[in-house]
Protein backbone atom coordinates (compact mmCIF):
# COMPACT_ATOMS: atom_id res chain seq x y z
CA UNK A 1 0.00 0.00 0.00
CA UNK A 2 1.75 3.05 -1.20
CA UNK A 3 0.24 5.11 2.19
CA UNK A 4 2.29 2.75 4.01
CA UNK A 5 5.30 2.71 2.28
CA UNK A 6 5.58 6.47 1.17
CA UNK A 7 4.97 7.45 4.77
CA UNK A 8 8.29 9.30 5.37
CA UNK A 9 7.94 11.46 1.42
CA UNK A 10 4.16 12.09 2.46
CA UNK A 11 5.06 13.54 5.83
CA UNK A 12 8.08 15.48 4.35
CA UNK A 13 5.95 17.00 1.80
CA UNK A 14 3.10 17.47 3.90
CA UNK A 15 5.29 19.53 6.86
CA UNK A 16 6.92 21.51 3.94
CA UNK A 17 3.89 22.29 2.53
CA UNK A 18 2.95 23.57 5.87
CA UNK A 19 6.14 25.93 6.06
CA UNK A 20 6.19 27.48 3.08
CA UNK A 21 2.29 28.50 3.74
CA UNK A 22 3.27 30.07 6.62
CA UNK A 23 7.00 31.42 6.22
CA UNK A 24 5.72 33.26 3.12
CA UNK A 25 4.50 36.58 5.41
CA UNK A 26 5.64 37.59 8.49
CA UNK A 27 2.53 37.12 10.61
CA UNK A 28 1.54 33.91 8.28
CA UNK A 29 0.02 32.04 11.32
CA UNK A 30 -1.38 34.99 12.63
CA UNK A 31 -3.24 36.00 9.51
CA UNK A 32 -4.36 32.43 9.11
CA UNK A 33 -6.38 32.49 11.92
CA UNK A 34 -7.15 36.32 11.84
CA UNK A 35 -8.47 36.13 8.31
CA UNK A 36 -11.88 34.06 9.59
CA UNK A 37 -12.20 36.19 12.65
CA UNK A 38 -12.48 38.81 10.12
CA UNK A 39 -14.68 37.38 7.81
CA UNK A 40 -16.63 36.35 10.60
CA UNK A 41 -17.34 40.30 11.77
CA UNK A 42 -17.63 41.45 8.12
CA UNK A 43 -20.98 39.11 7.00
CA UNK A 44 -21.78 39.10 10.85
CA UNK A 45 -22.63 42.92 10.10
CA UNK A 46 -23.95 42.03 6.73
CA UNK A 47 -26.05 39.81 7.72
CA UNK A 48 -27.35 40.82 10.96
CA UNK A 49 -28.00 44.34 10.09
CA UNK A 50 -29.21 44.16 6.54
CA UNK A 51 -30.96 40.66 7.05
CA UNK A 52 -33.67 39.50 9.72
CA UNK A 53 -32.19 36.52 12.08
CA UNK A 54 -33.06 35.30 14.76
CA UNK A 55 -30.38 32.26 14.68
CA UNK A 56 -28.80 32.05 18.81
CA UNK A 57 -25.14 33.09 18.96
CA UNK A 58 -25.25 34.05 14.91
CA UNK A 59 -21.38 35.26 14.94
CA UNK A 60 -19.97 31.90 16.49
CA UNK A 61 -22.88 30.16 14.06
CA UNK A 62 -21.21 31.90 11.16
CA UNK A 63 -17.64 31.66 12.54
CA UNK A 64 -18.27 27.41 12.44
CA UNK A 65 -19.81 28.21 8.75
CA UNK A 66 -16.58 30.47 7.72
CA UNK A 67 -13.85 28.07 9.40
CA UNK A 68 -15.29 24.68 7.98
CA UNK A 69 -15.98 26.76 4.44
CA UNK A 70 -12.43 27.34 4.22
CA UNK A 71 -11.00 23.77 4.47
CA UNK A 72 -12.94 23.19 1.36
CA UNK A 73 -11.90 26.26 -0.10
CA UNK A 74 -8.31 26.26 0.65
CA UNK A 75 -7.68 22.34 0.18
CA UNK A 76 -8.98 22.21 -3.02
CA UNK A 77 -7.62 25.37 -4.51
CA UNK A 78 -3.81 24.75 -3.40
CA UNK A 79 -4.09 21.29 -4.10
CA UNK A 80 -5.20 21.62 -7.50
CA UNK A 81 -1.62 22.60 -8.37
CA UNK A 82 -0.15 19.53 -6.14
CA UNK A 83 0.48 17.55 -9.93
CA UNK A 84 1.39 20.67 -11.76
CA UNK A 85 3.27 22.76 -9.37
CA UNK A 86 5.67 19.31 -8.68
CA UNK A 87 6.30 18.17 -12.47
CA UNK A 88 9.53 17.32 -12.01
CA UNK A 89 8.39 15.06 -9.36
CA UNK A 90 5.80 13.23 -12.39
CA UNK A 91 8.35 13.27 -15.05
CA UNK A 92 11.86 12.07 -14.10
CA UNK A 93 10.54 9.55 -11.05
CA UNK A 94 8.17 7.01 -10.57
CA UNK A 95 6.09 7.70 -6.94
CA UNK A 96 2.43 7.11 -6.77
CA UNK A 97 1.18 10.30 -7.67
CA UNK A 98 -1.57 10.62 -5.22
CA UNK A 99 1.17 11.08 -2.74
CA UNK A 100 1.38 15.11 -3.95
CA UNK A 101 -2.31 15.68 -3.74
CA UNK A 102 -2.72 13.57 -0.55
CA UNK A 103 -0.10 15.74 0.70
CA UNK A 104 -1.49 19.09 -0.30
CA UNK A 105 -4.25 18.30 1.46
CA UNK A 106 -3.18 16.98 4.82
CA UNK A 107 -1.58 20.11 5.06
CA UNK A 108 -4.40 22.52 4.60
CA UNK A 109 -6.22 19.71 7.23
CA UNK A 110 -3.23 20.26 9.68
CA UNK A 111 -4.24 24.23 9.49
CA UNK A 112 -8.00 23.48 9.70
CA UNK A 113 -7.84 21.82 12.57
CA UNK A 114 -5.66 24.77 14.27
CA UNK A 115 -8.57 27.14 13.59
CA UNK A 116 -10.72 25.13 14.96
CA UNK A 117 -8.49 24.71 18.03
CA UNK A 118 -9.24 28.45 18.20
CA UNK A 119 -12.28 28.02 17.78
CA UNK A 120 -12.92 26.28 20.43
CA UNK A 121 -11.35 28.10 22.60
CA UNK A 122 -13.97 31.21 21.44
CA UNK A 123 -16.67 29.05 21.89
CA UNK A 124 -15.60 28.77 25.31
CA UNK A 125 -14.56 32.47 26.05
CA UNK A 126 -18.36 33.25 24.67
CA UNK A 127 -19.63 31.11 27.74
CA UNK A 128 -21.33 28.30 25.45
CA UNK A 129 -21.31 25.24 26.60
CA UNK A 130 -19.53 22.16 25.34
CA UNK A 131 -21.03 19.12 25.63
CA UNK A 132 -19.66 15.72 25.14
CA UNK A 133 -21.13 15.85 21.95
CA UNK A 134 -17.61 17.07 20.98
CA UNK A 135 -16.20 13.80 20.58
CA UNK A 136 -17.67 13.88 17.36
CA UNK A 137 -15.54 16.56 15.93
CA UNK A 138 -12.79 13.97 15.03
CA UNK A 139 -15.13 11.35 13.08
CA UNK A 140 -16.97 14.23 11.20
CA UNK A 141 -13.22 15.80 10.65
CA UNK A 142 -11.90 13.16 8.71
CA UNK A 143 -15.31 11.96 7.04
CA UNK A 144 -14.95 15.80 5.24
CA UNK A 145 -11.38 15.50 4.83
CA UNK A 146 -12.42 12.46 2.76
CA UNK A 147 -15.07 14.34 0.86
CA UNK A 148 -12.32 16.91 -0.30
CA UNK A 149 -9.25 14.88 -0.84
CA UNK A 150 -11.92 13.22 -3.47
CA UNK A 151 -12.65 16.72 -4.97
CA UNK A 152 -8.47 17.82 -5.03
CA UNK A 153 -8.41 14.05 -6.44
CA UNK A 154 -10.31 15.31 -9.48
CA UNK A 155 -9.13 18.71 -9.86
CA UNK A 156 -5.47 18.50 -9.67
CA UNK A 157 -5.66 15.61 -12.29
CA UNK A 158 -8.11 17.44 -14.59
CA UNK A 159 -5.94 20.50 -13.96
CA UNK A 160 -3.30 19.03 -15.83
CA UNK A 161 -5.35 19.13 -18.84
CA UNK A 162 -7.54 21.85 -18.55
CA UNK A 163 -5.08 25.36 -17.12
CA UNK A 164 -8.02 27.35 -16.71
CA UNK A 165 -9.50 25.28 -14.42
CA UNK A 166 -8.51 27.32 -11.12
CA UNK A 167 -10.77 30.21 -12.89
CA UNK A 168 -13.68 28.05 -13.31
CA UNK A 169 -13.28 26.63 -10.02
CA UNK A 170 -13.19 29.97 -8.13
CA UNK A 171 -16.46 30.40 -9.52
CA UNK A 172 -17.90 26.96 -8.03
CA UNK A 173 -16.22 27.98 -5.49
CA UNK A 174 -18.19 31.00 -4.40
CA UNK A 175 -21.66 29.03 -5.85
CA UNK A 176 -20.76 26.93 -3.20
CA UNK A 177 -20.04 29.30 -0.51
CA UNK A 178 -23.51 30.90 -1.01
CA UNK A 179 -25.53 27.35 -1.42
CA UNK A 180 -24.24 26.04 1.35
CA UNK A 181 -25.23 27.65 4.86
CA UNK A 182 -22.10 29.93 5.79
CA UNK A 183 -23.24 32.81 6.52
CA UNK A 184 -27.44 32.57 7.38
CA UNK A 185 -29.25 30.55 8.91
CA UNK A 186 -31.26 27.65 6.78
CA UNK A 187 -34.69 28.70 7.90
CA UNK A 188 -34.09 31.73 5.80
CA UNK A 189 -33.97 29.13 2.63
CA UNK A 190 -37.52 28.63 1.19
CA UNK A 191 -39.50 25.31 1.74
CA UNK A 192 -40.22 23.89 -1.74
CA UNK A 193 -36.03 24.21 -2.00
CA UNK A 194 -34.91 22.59 1.16
CA UNK A 195 -35.40 19.09 -0.05
CA UNK A 196 -32.77 20.10 -2.46
CA UNK A 197 -30.84 22.54 -0.65
CA UNK A 198 -30.10 19.27 1.92
CA UNK A 199 -28.73 16.99 -0.87
CA UNK A 200 -25.74 19.34 -0.88
CA UNK A 201 -23.11 16.98 1.58
CA UNK A 202 -21.28 20.04 2.92
CA UNK A 203 -24.36 21.80 4.18
CA UNK A 204 -25.07 18.59 6.20
CA UNK A 205 -21.23 18.62 7.68
CA UNK A 206 -21.71 22.19 8.69
CA UNK A 207 -25.33 21.72 10.22
CA UNK A 208 -23.53 18.86 11.87
CA UNK A 209 -20.15 20.82 13.22
CA UNK A 210 -22.99 23.43 14.42
CA UNK A 211 -25.15 20.80 16.27
CA UNK A 212 -21.98 19.63 18.20
CA UNK A 213 -20.01 22.31 18.85
CA UNK A 214 -22.57 25.00 19.58
CA UNK A 215 -25.78 23.91 20.40
CA UNK A 216 -24.57 20.53 22.12
CA UNK A 217 -26.73 18.27 20.76
CA UNK A 218 -25.99 14.95 18.71
CA UNK A 219 -26.05 14.69 15.25
CA UNK A 220 -28.70 12.72 13.82
CA UNK A 221 -27.91 8.74 12.33
CA UNK A 222 -29.56 9.91 9.22
CA UNK A 223 -26.93 12.83 8.64
CA UNK A 224 -24.27 10.62 10.10
CA UNK A 225 -24.58 8.59 7.12
CA UNK A 226 -25.63 10.52 4.47
CA UNK A 227 -22.49 12.42 4.69
CA UNK A 228 -20.15 8.90 5.20
CA UNK A 229 -21.91 8.00 1.98
CA UNK A 230 -21.46 11.05 0.18
CA UNK A 231 -18.04 11.02 1.41
CA UNK A 232 -17.25 7.52 -0.09
CA UNK A 233 -18.76 8.36 -3.59
CA UNK A 234 -16.62 11.27 -4.06
CA UNK A 235 -13.27 9.80 -2.82
CA UNK A 236 -14.36 6.64 -5.25
CA UNK A 237 -15.21 9.13 -7.97
CA UNK A 238 -12.00 11.33 -7.62
CA UNK A 239 -9.64 7.97 -6.99
CA UNK A 240 -10.88 6.66 -11.12
CA UNK A 241 -10.86 10.03 -12.40
CA UNK A 242 -6.86 10.19 -11.09
CA UNK A 243 -6.25 6.70 -12.03
CA UNK A 244 -7.41 7.46 -15.81
CA UNK A 245 -5.88 10.89 -16.14
CA UNK A 246 -3.07 9.85 -14.57
CA UNK A 247 -1.61 7.97 -17.29
CA UNK A 248 -0.53 10.74 -19.68
CA UNK A 249 0.52 13.39 -16.87
CA UNK A 250 4.40 12.95 -17.69
CA UNK A 251 3.39 13.68 -21.69
CA UNK A 252 0.85 16.80 -20.52
CA UNK A 253 3.80 18.39 -18.29
CA UNK B 1 -9.16 -4.88 -15.39
CA UNK B 2 -7.08 -6.05 -18.08
CA UNK B 3 -4.94 -3.10 -19.10
CA UNK B 4 -4.41 -1.75 -15.38
CA UNK B 5 -1.89 -5.09 -15.35
CA UNK B 6 -0.04 -3.62 -18.08
CA UNK B 7 2.78 -2.76 -15.25
CA UNK B 8 3.37 -4.91 -12.74
CA UNK B 9 6.02 -4.64 -10.59
CA UNK B 10 6.35 -7.26 -7.64
CA UNK B 11 8.24 -10.11 -5.98
CA UNK B 12 9.53 -12.90 -7.77
CA UNK B 13 6.88 -15.35 -8.68
CA UNK B 14 6.13 -17.28 -12.20
CA UNK B 15 7.18 -16.28 -15.52
CA UNK B 16 9.76 -13.53 -12.85
CA UNK B 17 11.31 -16.24 -11.21
CA UNK B 18 14.36 -15.97 -13.44
CA UNK B 19 13.51 -12.52 -15.34
CA UNK B 20 13.85 -9.69 -13.62
CA UNK B 21 12.57 -7.28 -16.65
CA UNK B 22 10.11 -9.03 -19.01
CA UNK B 23 8.82 -6.14 -21.69
CA UNK B 24 6.18 -7.89 -23.74
CA UNK B 25 5.00 -5.68 -26.85
CA UNK B 26 5.49 -2.61 -26.24
CA UNK B 27 4.45 0.59 -28.12
CA UNK B 28 4.13 3.88 -27.30
CA UNK B 29 2.55 6.81 -29.16
CA UNK B 30 3.29 10.89 -28.72
CA UNK B 31 0.66 12.56 -30.04
CA UNK B 32 1.87 15.89 -31.17
CA UNK B 33 -0.68 18.61 -31.47
CA UNK B 34 -0.84 20.83 -34.19
CA UNK B 35 -2.17 23.34 -32.02
CA UNK B 36 -1.65 22.99 -28.28
CA UNK B 37 -5.02 22.90 -26.34
CA UNK B 38 -4.32 23.16 -22.41
CA UNK B 39 -7.62 25.11 -21.31
CA UNK B 40 -11.52 24.12 -20.98
CA UNK B 41 -12.30 27.14 -23.66
CA UNK B 42 -10.19 26.12 -26.14
CA UNK B 43 -11.64 22.29 -25.56
CA UNK B 44 -15.21 24.01 -25.73
CA UNK B 45 -14.02 25.74 -29.55
CA UNK B 46 -12.06 22.95 -30.67
CA UNK B 47 -15.29 21.35 -30.49
CA UNK B 48 -17.07 23.57 -33.15
CA UNK B 49 -14.47 23.46 -35.43
CA UNK B 50 -13.21 21.25 -38.16
CA UNK B 51 -13.85 17.53 -37.23
CA UNK B 52 -10.00 16.59 -38.59
CA UNK B 53 -7.72 15.12 -35.82
CA UNK B 54 -5.50 18.17 -34.67
CA UNK B 55 -2.78 16.03 -33.70
CA UNK B 56 0.00 14.03 -35.24
CA UNK B 57 1.25 10.43 -34.13
CA UNK B 58 5.03 10.00 -33.14
CA UNK B 59 5.48 6.38 -32.52
CA UNK B 60 7.97 6.73 -29.81
CA UNK B 61 8.35 2.76 -29.41
CA UNK B 62 6.58 -0.12 -31.61
CA UNK B 63 6.29 -3.49 -30.74
CA UNK B 64 9.76 -3.77 -28.28
CA UNK B 65 9.81 -7.22 -26.62
CA UNK B 66 12.89 -8.18 -24.88
CA UNK B 67 13.61 -10.21 -21.26
CA UNK B 68 16.47 -9.67 -18.89
CA UNK B 69 17.27 -12.77 -16.01
CA UNK B 70 18.14 -11.41 -12.30
CA UNK B 71 21.64 -10.64 -12.30
CA UNK B 72 22.26 -9.80 -15.57
CA UNK B 73 23.97 -6.34 -17.13
CA UNK B 74 21.57 -5.26 -20.31
CA UNK B 75 22.50 -2.46 -22.67
CA UNK B 76 20.43 -0.30 -24.43
CA UNK B 77 21.78 1.16 -27.25
CA UNK B 78 21.09 3.59 -30.33
CA UNK B 79 21.22 6.91 -31.83
CA UNK B 80 19.53 9.93 -30.76
CA UNK B 81 15.69 9.86 -30.68
CA UNK B 82 15.54 5.89 -31.04
CA UNK B 83 13.03 5.47 -27.99
CA UNK B 84 15.77 4.64 -25.70
CA UNK B 85 15.08 6.99 -23.05
CA UNK B 86 11.09 6.55 -23.54
CA UNK B 87 12.03 2.87 -22.90
CA UNK B 88 13.59 3.87 -19.87
CA UNK B 89 10.88 5.72 -18.85
CA UNK B 90 8.43 3.05 -19.43
CA UNK B 91 9.89 0.56 -17.22
CA UNK B 92 10.17 2.93 -14.44
CA UNK B 93 6.46 3.65 -14.30
CA UNK B 94 7.05 7.25 -15.35
CA UNK B 95 5.13 7.06 -18.92
CA UNK B 96 2.37 4.17 -19.30
CA UNK B 97 2.40 1.98 -22.24
CA UNK B 98 -0.42 2.15 -24.78
CA UNK B 99 -0.27 -1.55 -25.55
CA UNK B 100 1.97 -4.60 -24.40
CA UNK B 101 3.23 -5.48 -20.77
CA UNK B 102 5.78 -4.50 -18.68
CA UNK B 103 6.78 -6.22 -15.23
CA UNK B 104 9.24 -5.84 -13.17
CA UNK B 105 10.56 -8.48 -10.41
CA UNK B 106 11.74 -6.78 -7.83
CA UNK B 107 12.21 -3.25 -6.25
CA UNK B 108 13.48 -0.49 -8.92
CA UNK B 109 15.85 1.88 -8.60
CA UNK B 110 15.70 4.91 -11.76
CA UNK B 111 18.57 6.92 -12.09
CA UNK B 112 16.96 8.86 -15.21
CA UNK B 113 17.96 11.78 -13.60
CA UNK B 114 19.52 12.90 -10.02
CA UNK B 115 18.62 14.51 -7.80
CA UNK B 116 15.08 14.91 -8.47
CA UNK B 117 12.86 16.63 -6.11
CA UNK B 118 16.30 18.60 -4.41
CA UNK B 119 15.55 21.76 -2.84
CA UNK B 120 18.10 24.07 -3.16
CA UNK B 121 16.03 25.87 0.26
CA UNK B 122 17.24 23.29 2.37
CA UNK B 123 20.41 21.89 3.83
CA UNK B 124 22.19 18.60 2.47
CA UNK B 125 21.32 16.72 5.30
CA UNK B 126 17.24 17.30 4.95
CA UNK B 127 18.15 16.81 1.16
CA UNK B 128 19.07 13.08 1.81
CA UNK B 129 16.07 12.39 4.19
CA UNK B 130 13.76 14.12 1.13
CA UNK B 131 15.64 12.24 -1.50
CA UNK B 132 15.56 9.20 0.19
CA UNK B 133 11.91 9.77 0.92
CA UNK B 134 11.06 9.82 -2.75
CA UNK B 135 13.29 6.86 -3.11
CA UNK B 136 10.39 5.28 -1.03
CA UNK B 137 13.06 4.98 1.90
CA UNK B 138 11.70 5.56 5.38
CA UNK B 139 12.87 7.54 8.29
CA UNK B 140 14.75 5.02 9.76
CA UNK B 141 16.65 3.61 6.63
CA UNK B 142 18.21 6.69 6.02
CA UNK B 143 19.16 7.21 9.65
CA UNK B 144 21.37 4.16 9.35
CA UNK B 145 22.69 4.64 5.67
CA UNK B 146 23.51 8.45 6.64
CA UNK B 147 27.02 8.08 7.26
CA UNK B 148 27.46 6.08 4.99
CA UNK B 149 25.86 8.53 2.14
CA UNK B 150 27.88 11.06 3.64
CA UNK B 151 31.22 9.24 3.25
CA UNK B 152 30.70 8.39 -0.12
CA UNK B 153 29.87 11.69 -1.40
CA UNK B 154 32.92 12.74 0.60
CA UNK B 155 30.58 16.21 1.98
CA UNK B 156 30.36 14.99 5.62
CA UNK B 157 31.94 18.93 6.24
CA UNK B 158 29.21 19.95 4.60
CA UNK B 159 25.68 18.75 5.57
CA UNK B 160 24.65 21.82 6.93
CA UNK B 161 25.16 24.08 4.11
CA UNK B 162 22.17 24.66 1.91
CA UNK B 163 21.94 23.02 -1.53
CA UNK B 164 21.84 25.99 -3.38
CA UNK B 165 25.71 26.83 -2.77
CA UNK B 166 26.71 23.77 -3.55
CA UNK B 167 28.51 23.17 -6.89
CA UNK B 168 26.65 20.73 -9.58
CA UNK B 169 29.50 18.47 -8.73
CA UNK B 170 28.58 18.02 -5.25
CA UNK B 171 25.18 17.90 -5.89
CA UNK B 172 25.25 14.93 -8.05
CA UNK B 173 27.78 13.40 -5.75
CA UNK B 174 25.45 13.83 -3.23
CA UNK B 175 22.12 12.50 -5.22
CA UNK B 176 23.97 9.44 -6.44
CA UNK B 177 25.34 8.49 -3.10
CA UNK B 178 21.70 8.82 -1.68
CA UNK B 179 20.11 6.65 -4.51
CA UNK B 180 22.59 4.20 -4.57
CA UNK B 181 21.57 3.86 -1.19
CA UNK B 182 17.64 2.26 -1.62
CA UNK B 183 19.44 -1.38 -2.09
CA UNK B 184 16.96 -2.16 -5.57
CA UNK B 185 16.91 -4.79 -7.19
CA UNK B 186 16.85 -3.56 -10.58
CA UNK B 187 18.97 -0.69 -11.74
CA UNK B 188 17.86 1.79 -14.28
CA UNK B 189 20.53 4.26 -15.60
CA UNK B 190 20.66 6.44 -18.15
CA UNK B 191 24.16 7.78 -18.98
CA UNK B 192 24.28 9.20 -15.34
CA UNK B 193 27.80 7.83 -14.94
CA UNK B 194 29.37 10.51 -16.54
CA UNK B 195 28.87 12.61 -13.21
CA UNK B 196 31.88 14.69 -10.91
CA UNK B 197 35.45 14.47 -11.67
CA UNK B 198 37.03 11.75 -13.00
CA UNK B 199 37.88 10.29 -9.15
CA UNK B 200 34.24 10.15 -8.69
CA UNK B 201 33.24 8.73 -11.43
CA UNK B 202 35.18 6.06 -11.11
CA UNK B 203 34.45 5.41 -7.46
CA UNK B 204 30.92 5.33 -8.85
CA UNK B 205 32.09 2.92 -11.43
CA UNK B 206 33.15 0.85 -8.33
CA UNK B 207 30.20 1.06 -6.74
CA UNK B 208 28.05 0.10 -9.55
CA UNK B 209 30.24 -2.73 -10.09
CA UNK B 210 30.02 -3.45 -6.83
CA UNK B 211 26.24 -4.08 -7.11
CA UNK B 212 26.58 -5.81 -10.23
CA UNK B 213 28.76 -8.40 -8.58
CA UNK B 214 26.60 -8.46 -5.40
CA UNK B 215 23.90 -10.44 -8.43
CA UNK B 216 21.10 -7.10 -8.59
CA UNK B 217 20.04 -6.37 -12.32
CA UNK B 218 21.20 -3.46 -14.20
CA UNK B 219 19.86 -1.85 -17.09
CA UNK B 220 22.37 0.64 -19.00
CA UNK B 221 21.11 3.23 -21.27
CA UNK B 222 24.21 4.64 -22.89
CA UNK B 223 25.61 6.18 -25.31
CA UNK B 224 28.94 5.32 -24.84
CA UNK B 225 29.88 1.70 -26.50
CA UNK B 226 33.23 1.20 -24.43
CA UNK B 227 31.07 1.62 -20.96
CA UNK B 228 28.32 -1.06 -22.69
CA UNK B 229 31.25 -3.13 -23.99
CA UNK B 230 32.97 -3.73 -20.55
CA UNK B 231 29.76 -3.57 -18.74
CA UNK B 232 26.91 -5.95 -20.51
CA UNK B 233 26.88 -9.01 -21.40
CA UNK B 234 23.58 -8.83 -24.00
CA UNK B 235 22.52 -5.31 -25.49
CA UNK B 236 19.18 -3.89 -27.76
CA UNK B 237 19.84 -2.21 -30.33
CA UNK B 238 17.39 0.26 -31.27
CA UNK B 239 15.88 3.03 -34.29
CA UNK B 240 13.10 4.80 -34.79
CA UNK B 241 11.15 2.88 -31.98
CA UNK B 242 11.97 -0.29 -33.17
CA UNK B 243 14.04 -3.74 -32.11
CA UNK B 244 17.19 -3.92 -34.39
CA UNK B 245 19.19 -6.13 -33.09
CA UNK B 246 18.96 -7.89 -29.64
CA UNK B 247 21.59 -10.12 -28.66
CA UNK B 248 25.04 -10.54 -27.62
CA UNK B 249 26.98 -7.56 -26.23
CA UNK B 250 29.89 -8.13 -29.80
CA UNK B 251 27.42 -8.74 -32.27
CA UNK B 252 24.85 -6.17 -31.33
CA UNK B 253 27.85 -3.42 -31.33
CA UNK B 254 29.24 -5.07 -34.85
CA UNK B 255 25.29 -4.52 -35.84
CA UNK B 256 25.08 -1.08 -34.88
CA UNK B 257 28.89 -0.04 -36.58
CA UNK B 258 27.14 -1.35 -39.99
CA UNK B 259 24.26 0.65 -39.22
CA UNK B 260 25.74 3.66 -38.56
CA UNK B 261 28.07 3.07 -41.47
CA UNK B 262 24.98 2.38 -44.07
CA UNK B 263 23.44 5.76 -42.63
CA UNK B 264 26.41 7.73 -43.33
Amino acid sequence: MWIVEYRELIRILTISDLKVKYQSSVLGFVWSLLNPLLMMLVLYLVFNNVFKNNQEHFALYILIGIVSWRFLANATSSSMMAIVGKSSLVTKIYIPRQILVLSSVLSSFISSLLEFLVLIVLLLAFGVNISLNILFFPLIHIVYFMMVYGISLALAALYVYYRDLNQIWEVLLQLGFFISPVCYSISTVPEKYIFYYMLNPVTLVMQIYRKTLLYAESPSAVSLVYILLSACVLLILGAVIFKRLERRFAEEL
Amino acid sequence: MLESLARVVGKPNGELNSHAIVVENVSKTFRIPKERKITVYEHLIGLFGRGAQSYEVFNALQDVSFSVKHGETFGVIGPNGCGKSTLLKVLAGVLYPDSGRVKMGGKIAPFLELGVGFQPELSARDNVYLYGAIMGLTRKDVDQRYDEIMDFSELKRFENMKLRNFSSGMYVRLAFATAIQTNPDIMLVDEVLSVGDESFQRKCGAKIDEIRRAGKTILLVSHSLGTVKQLCSRCLLMNHGQMVALGETEDVLAEYERMRAASG
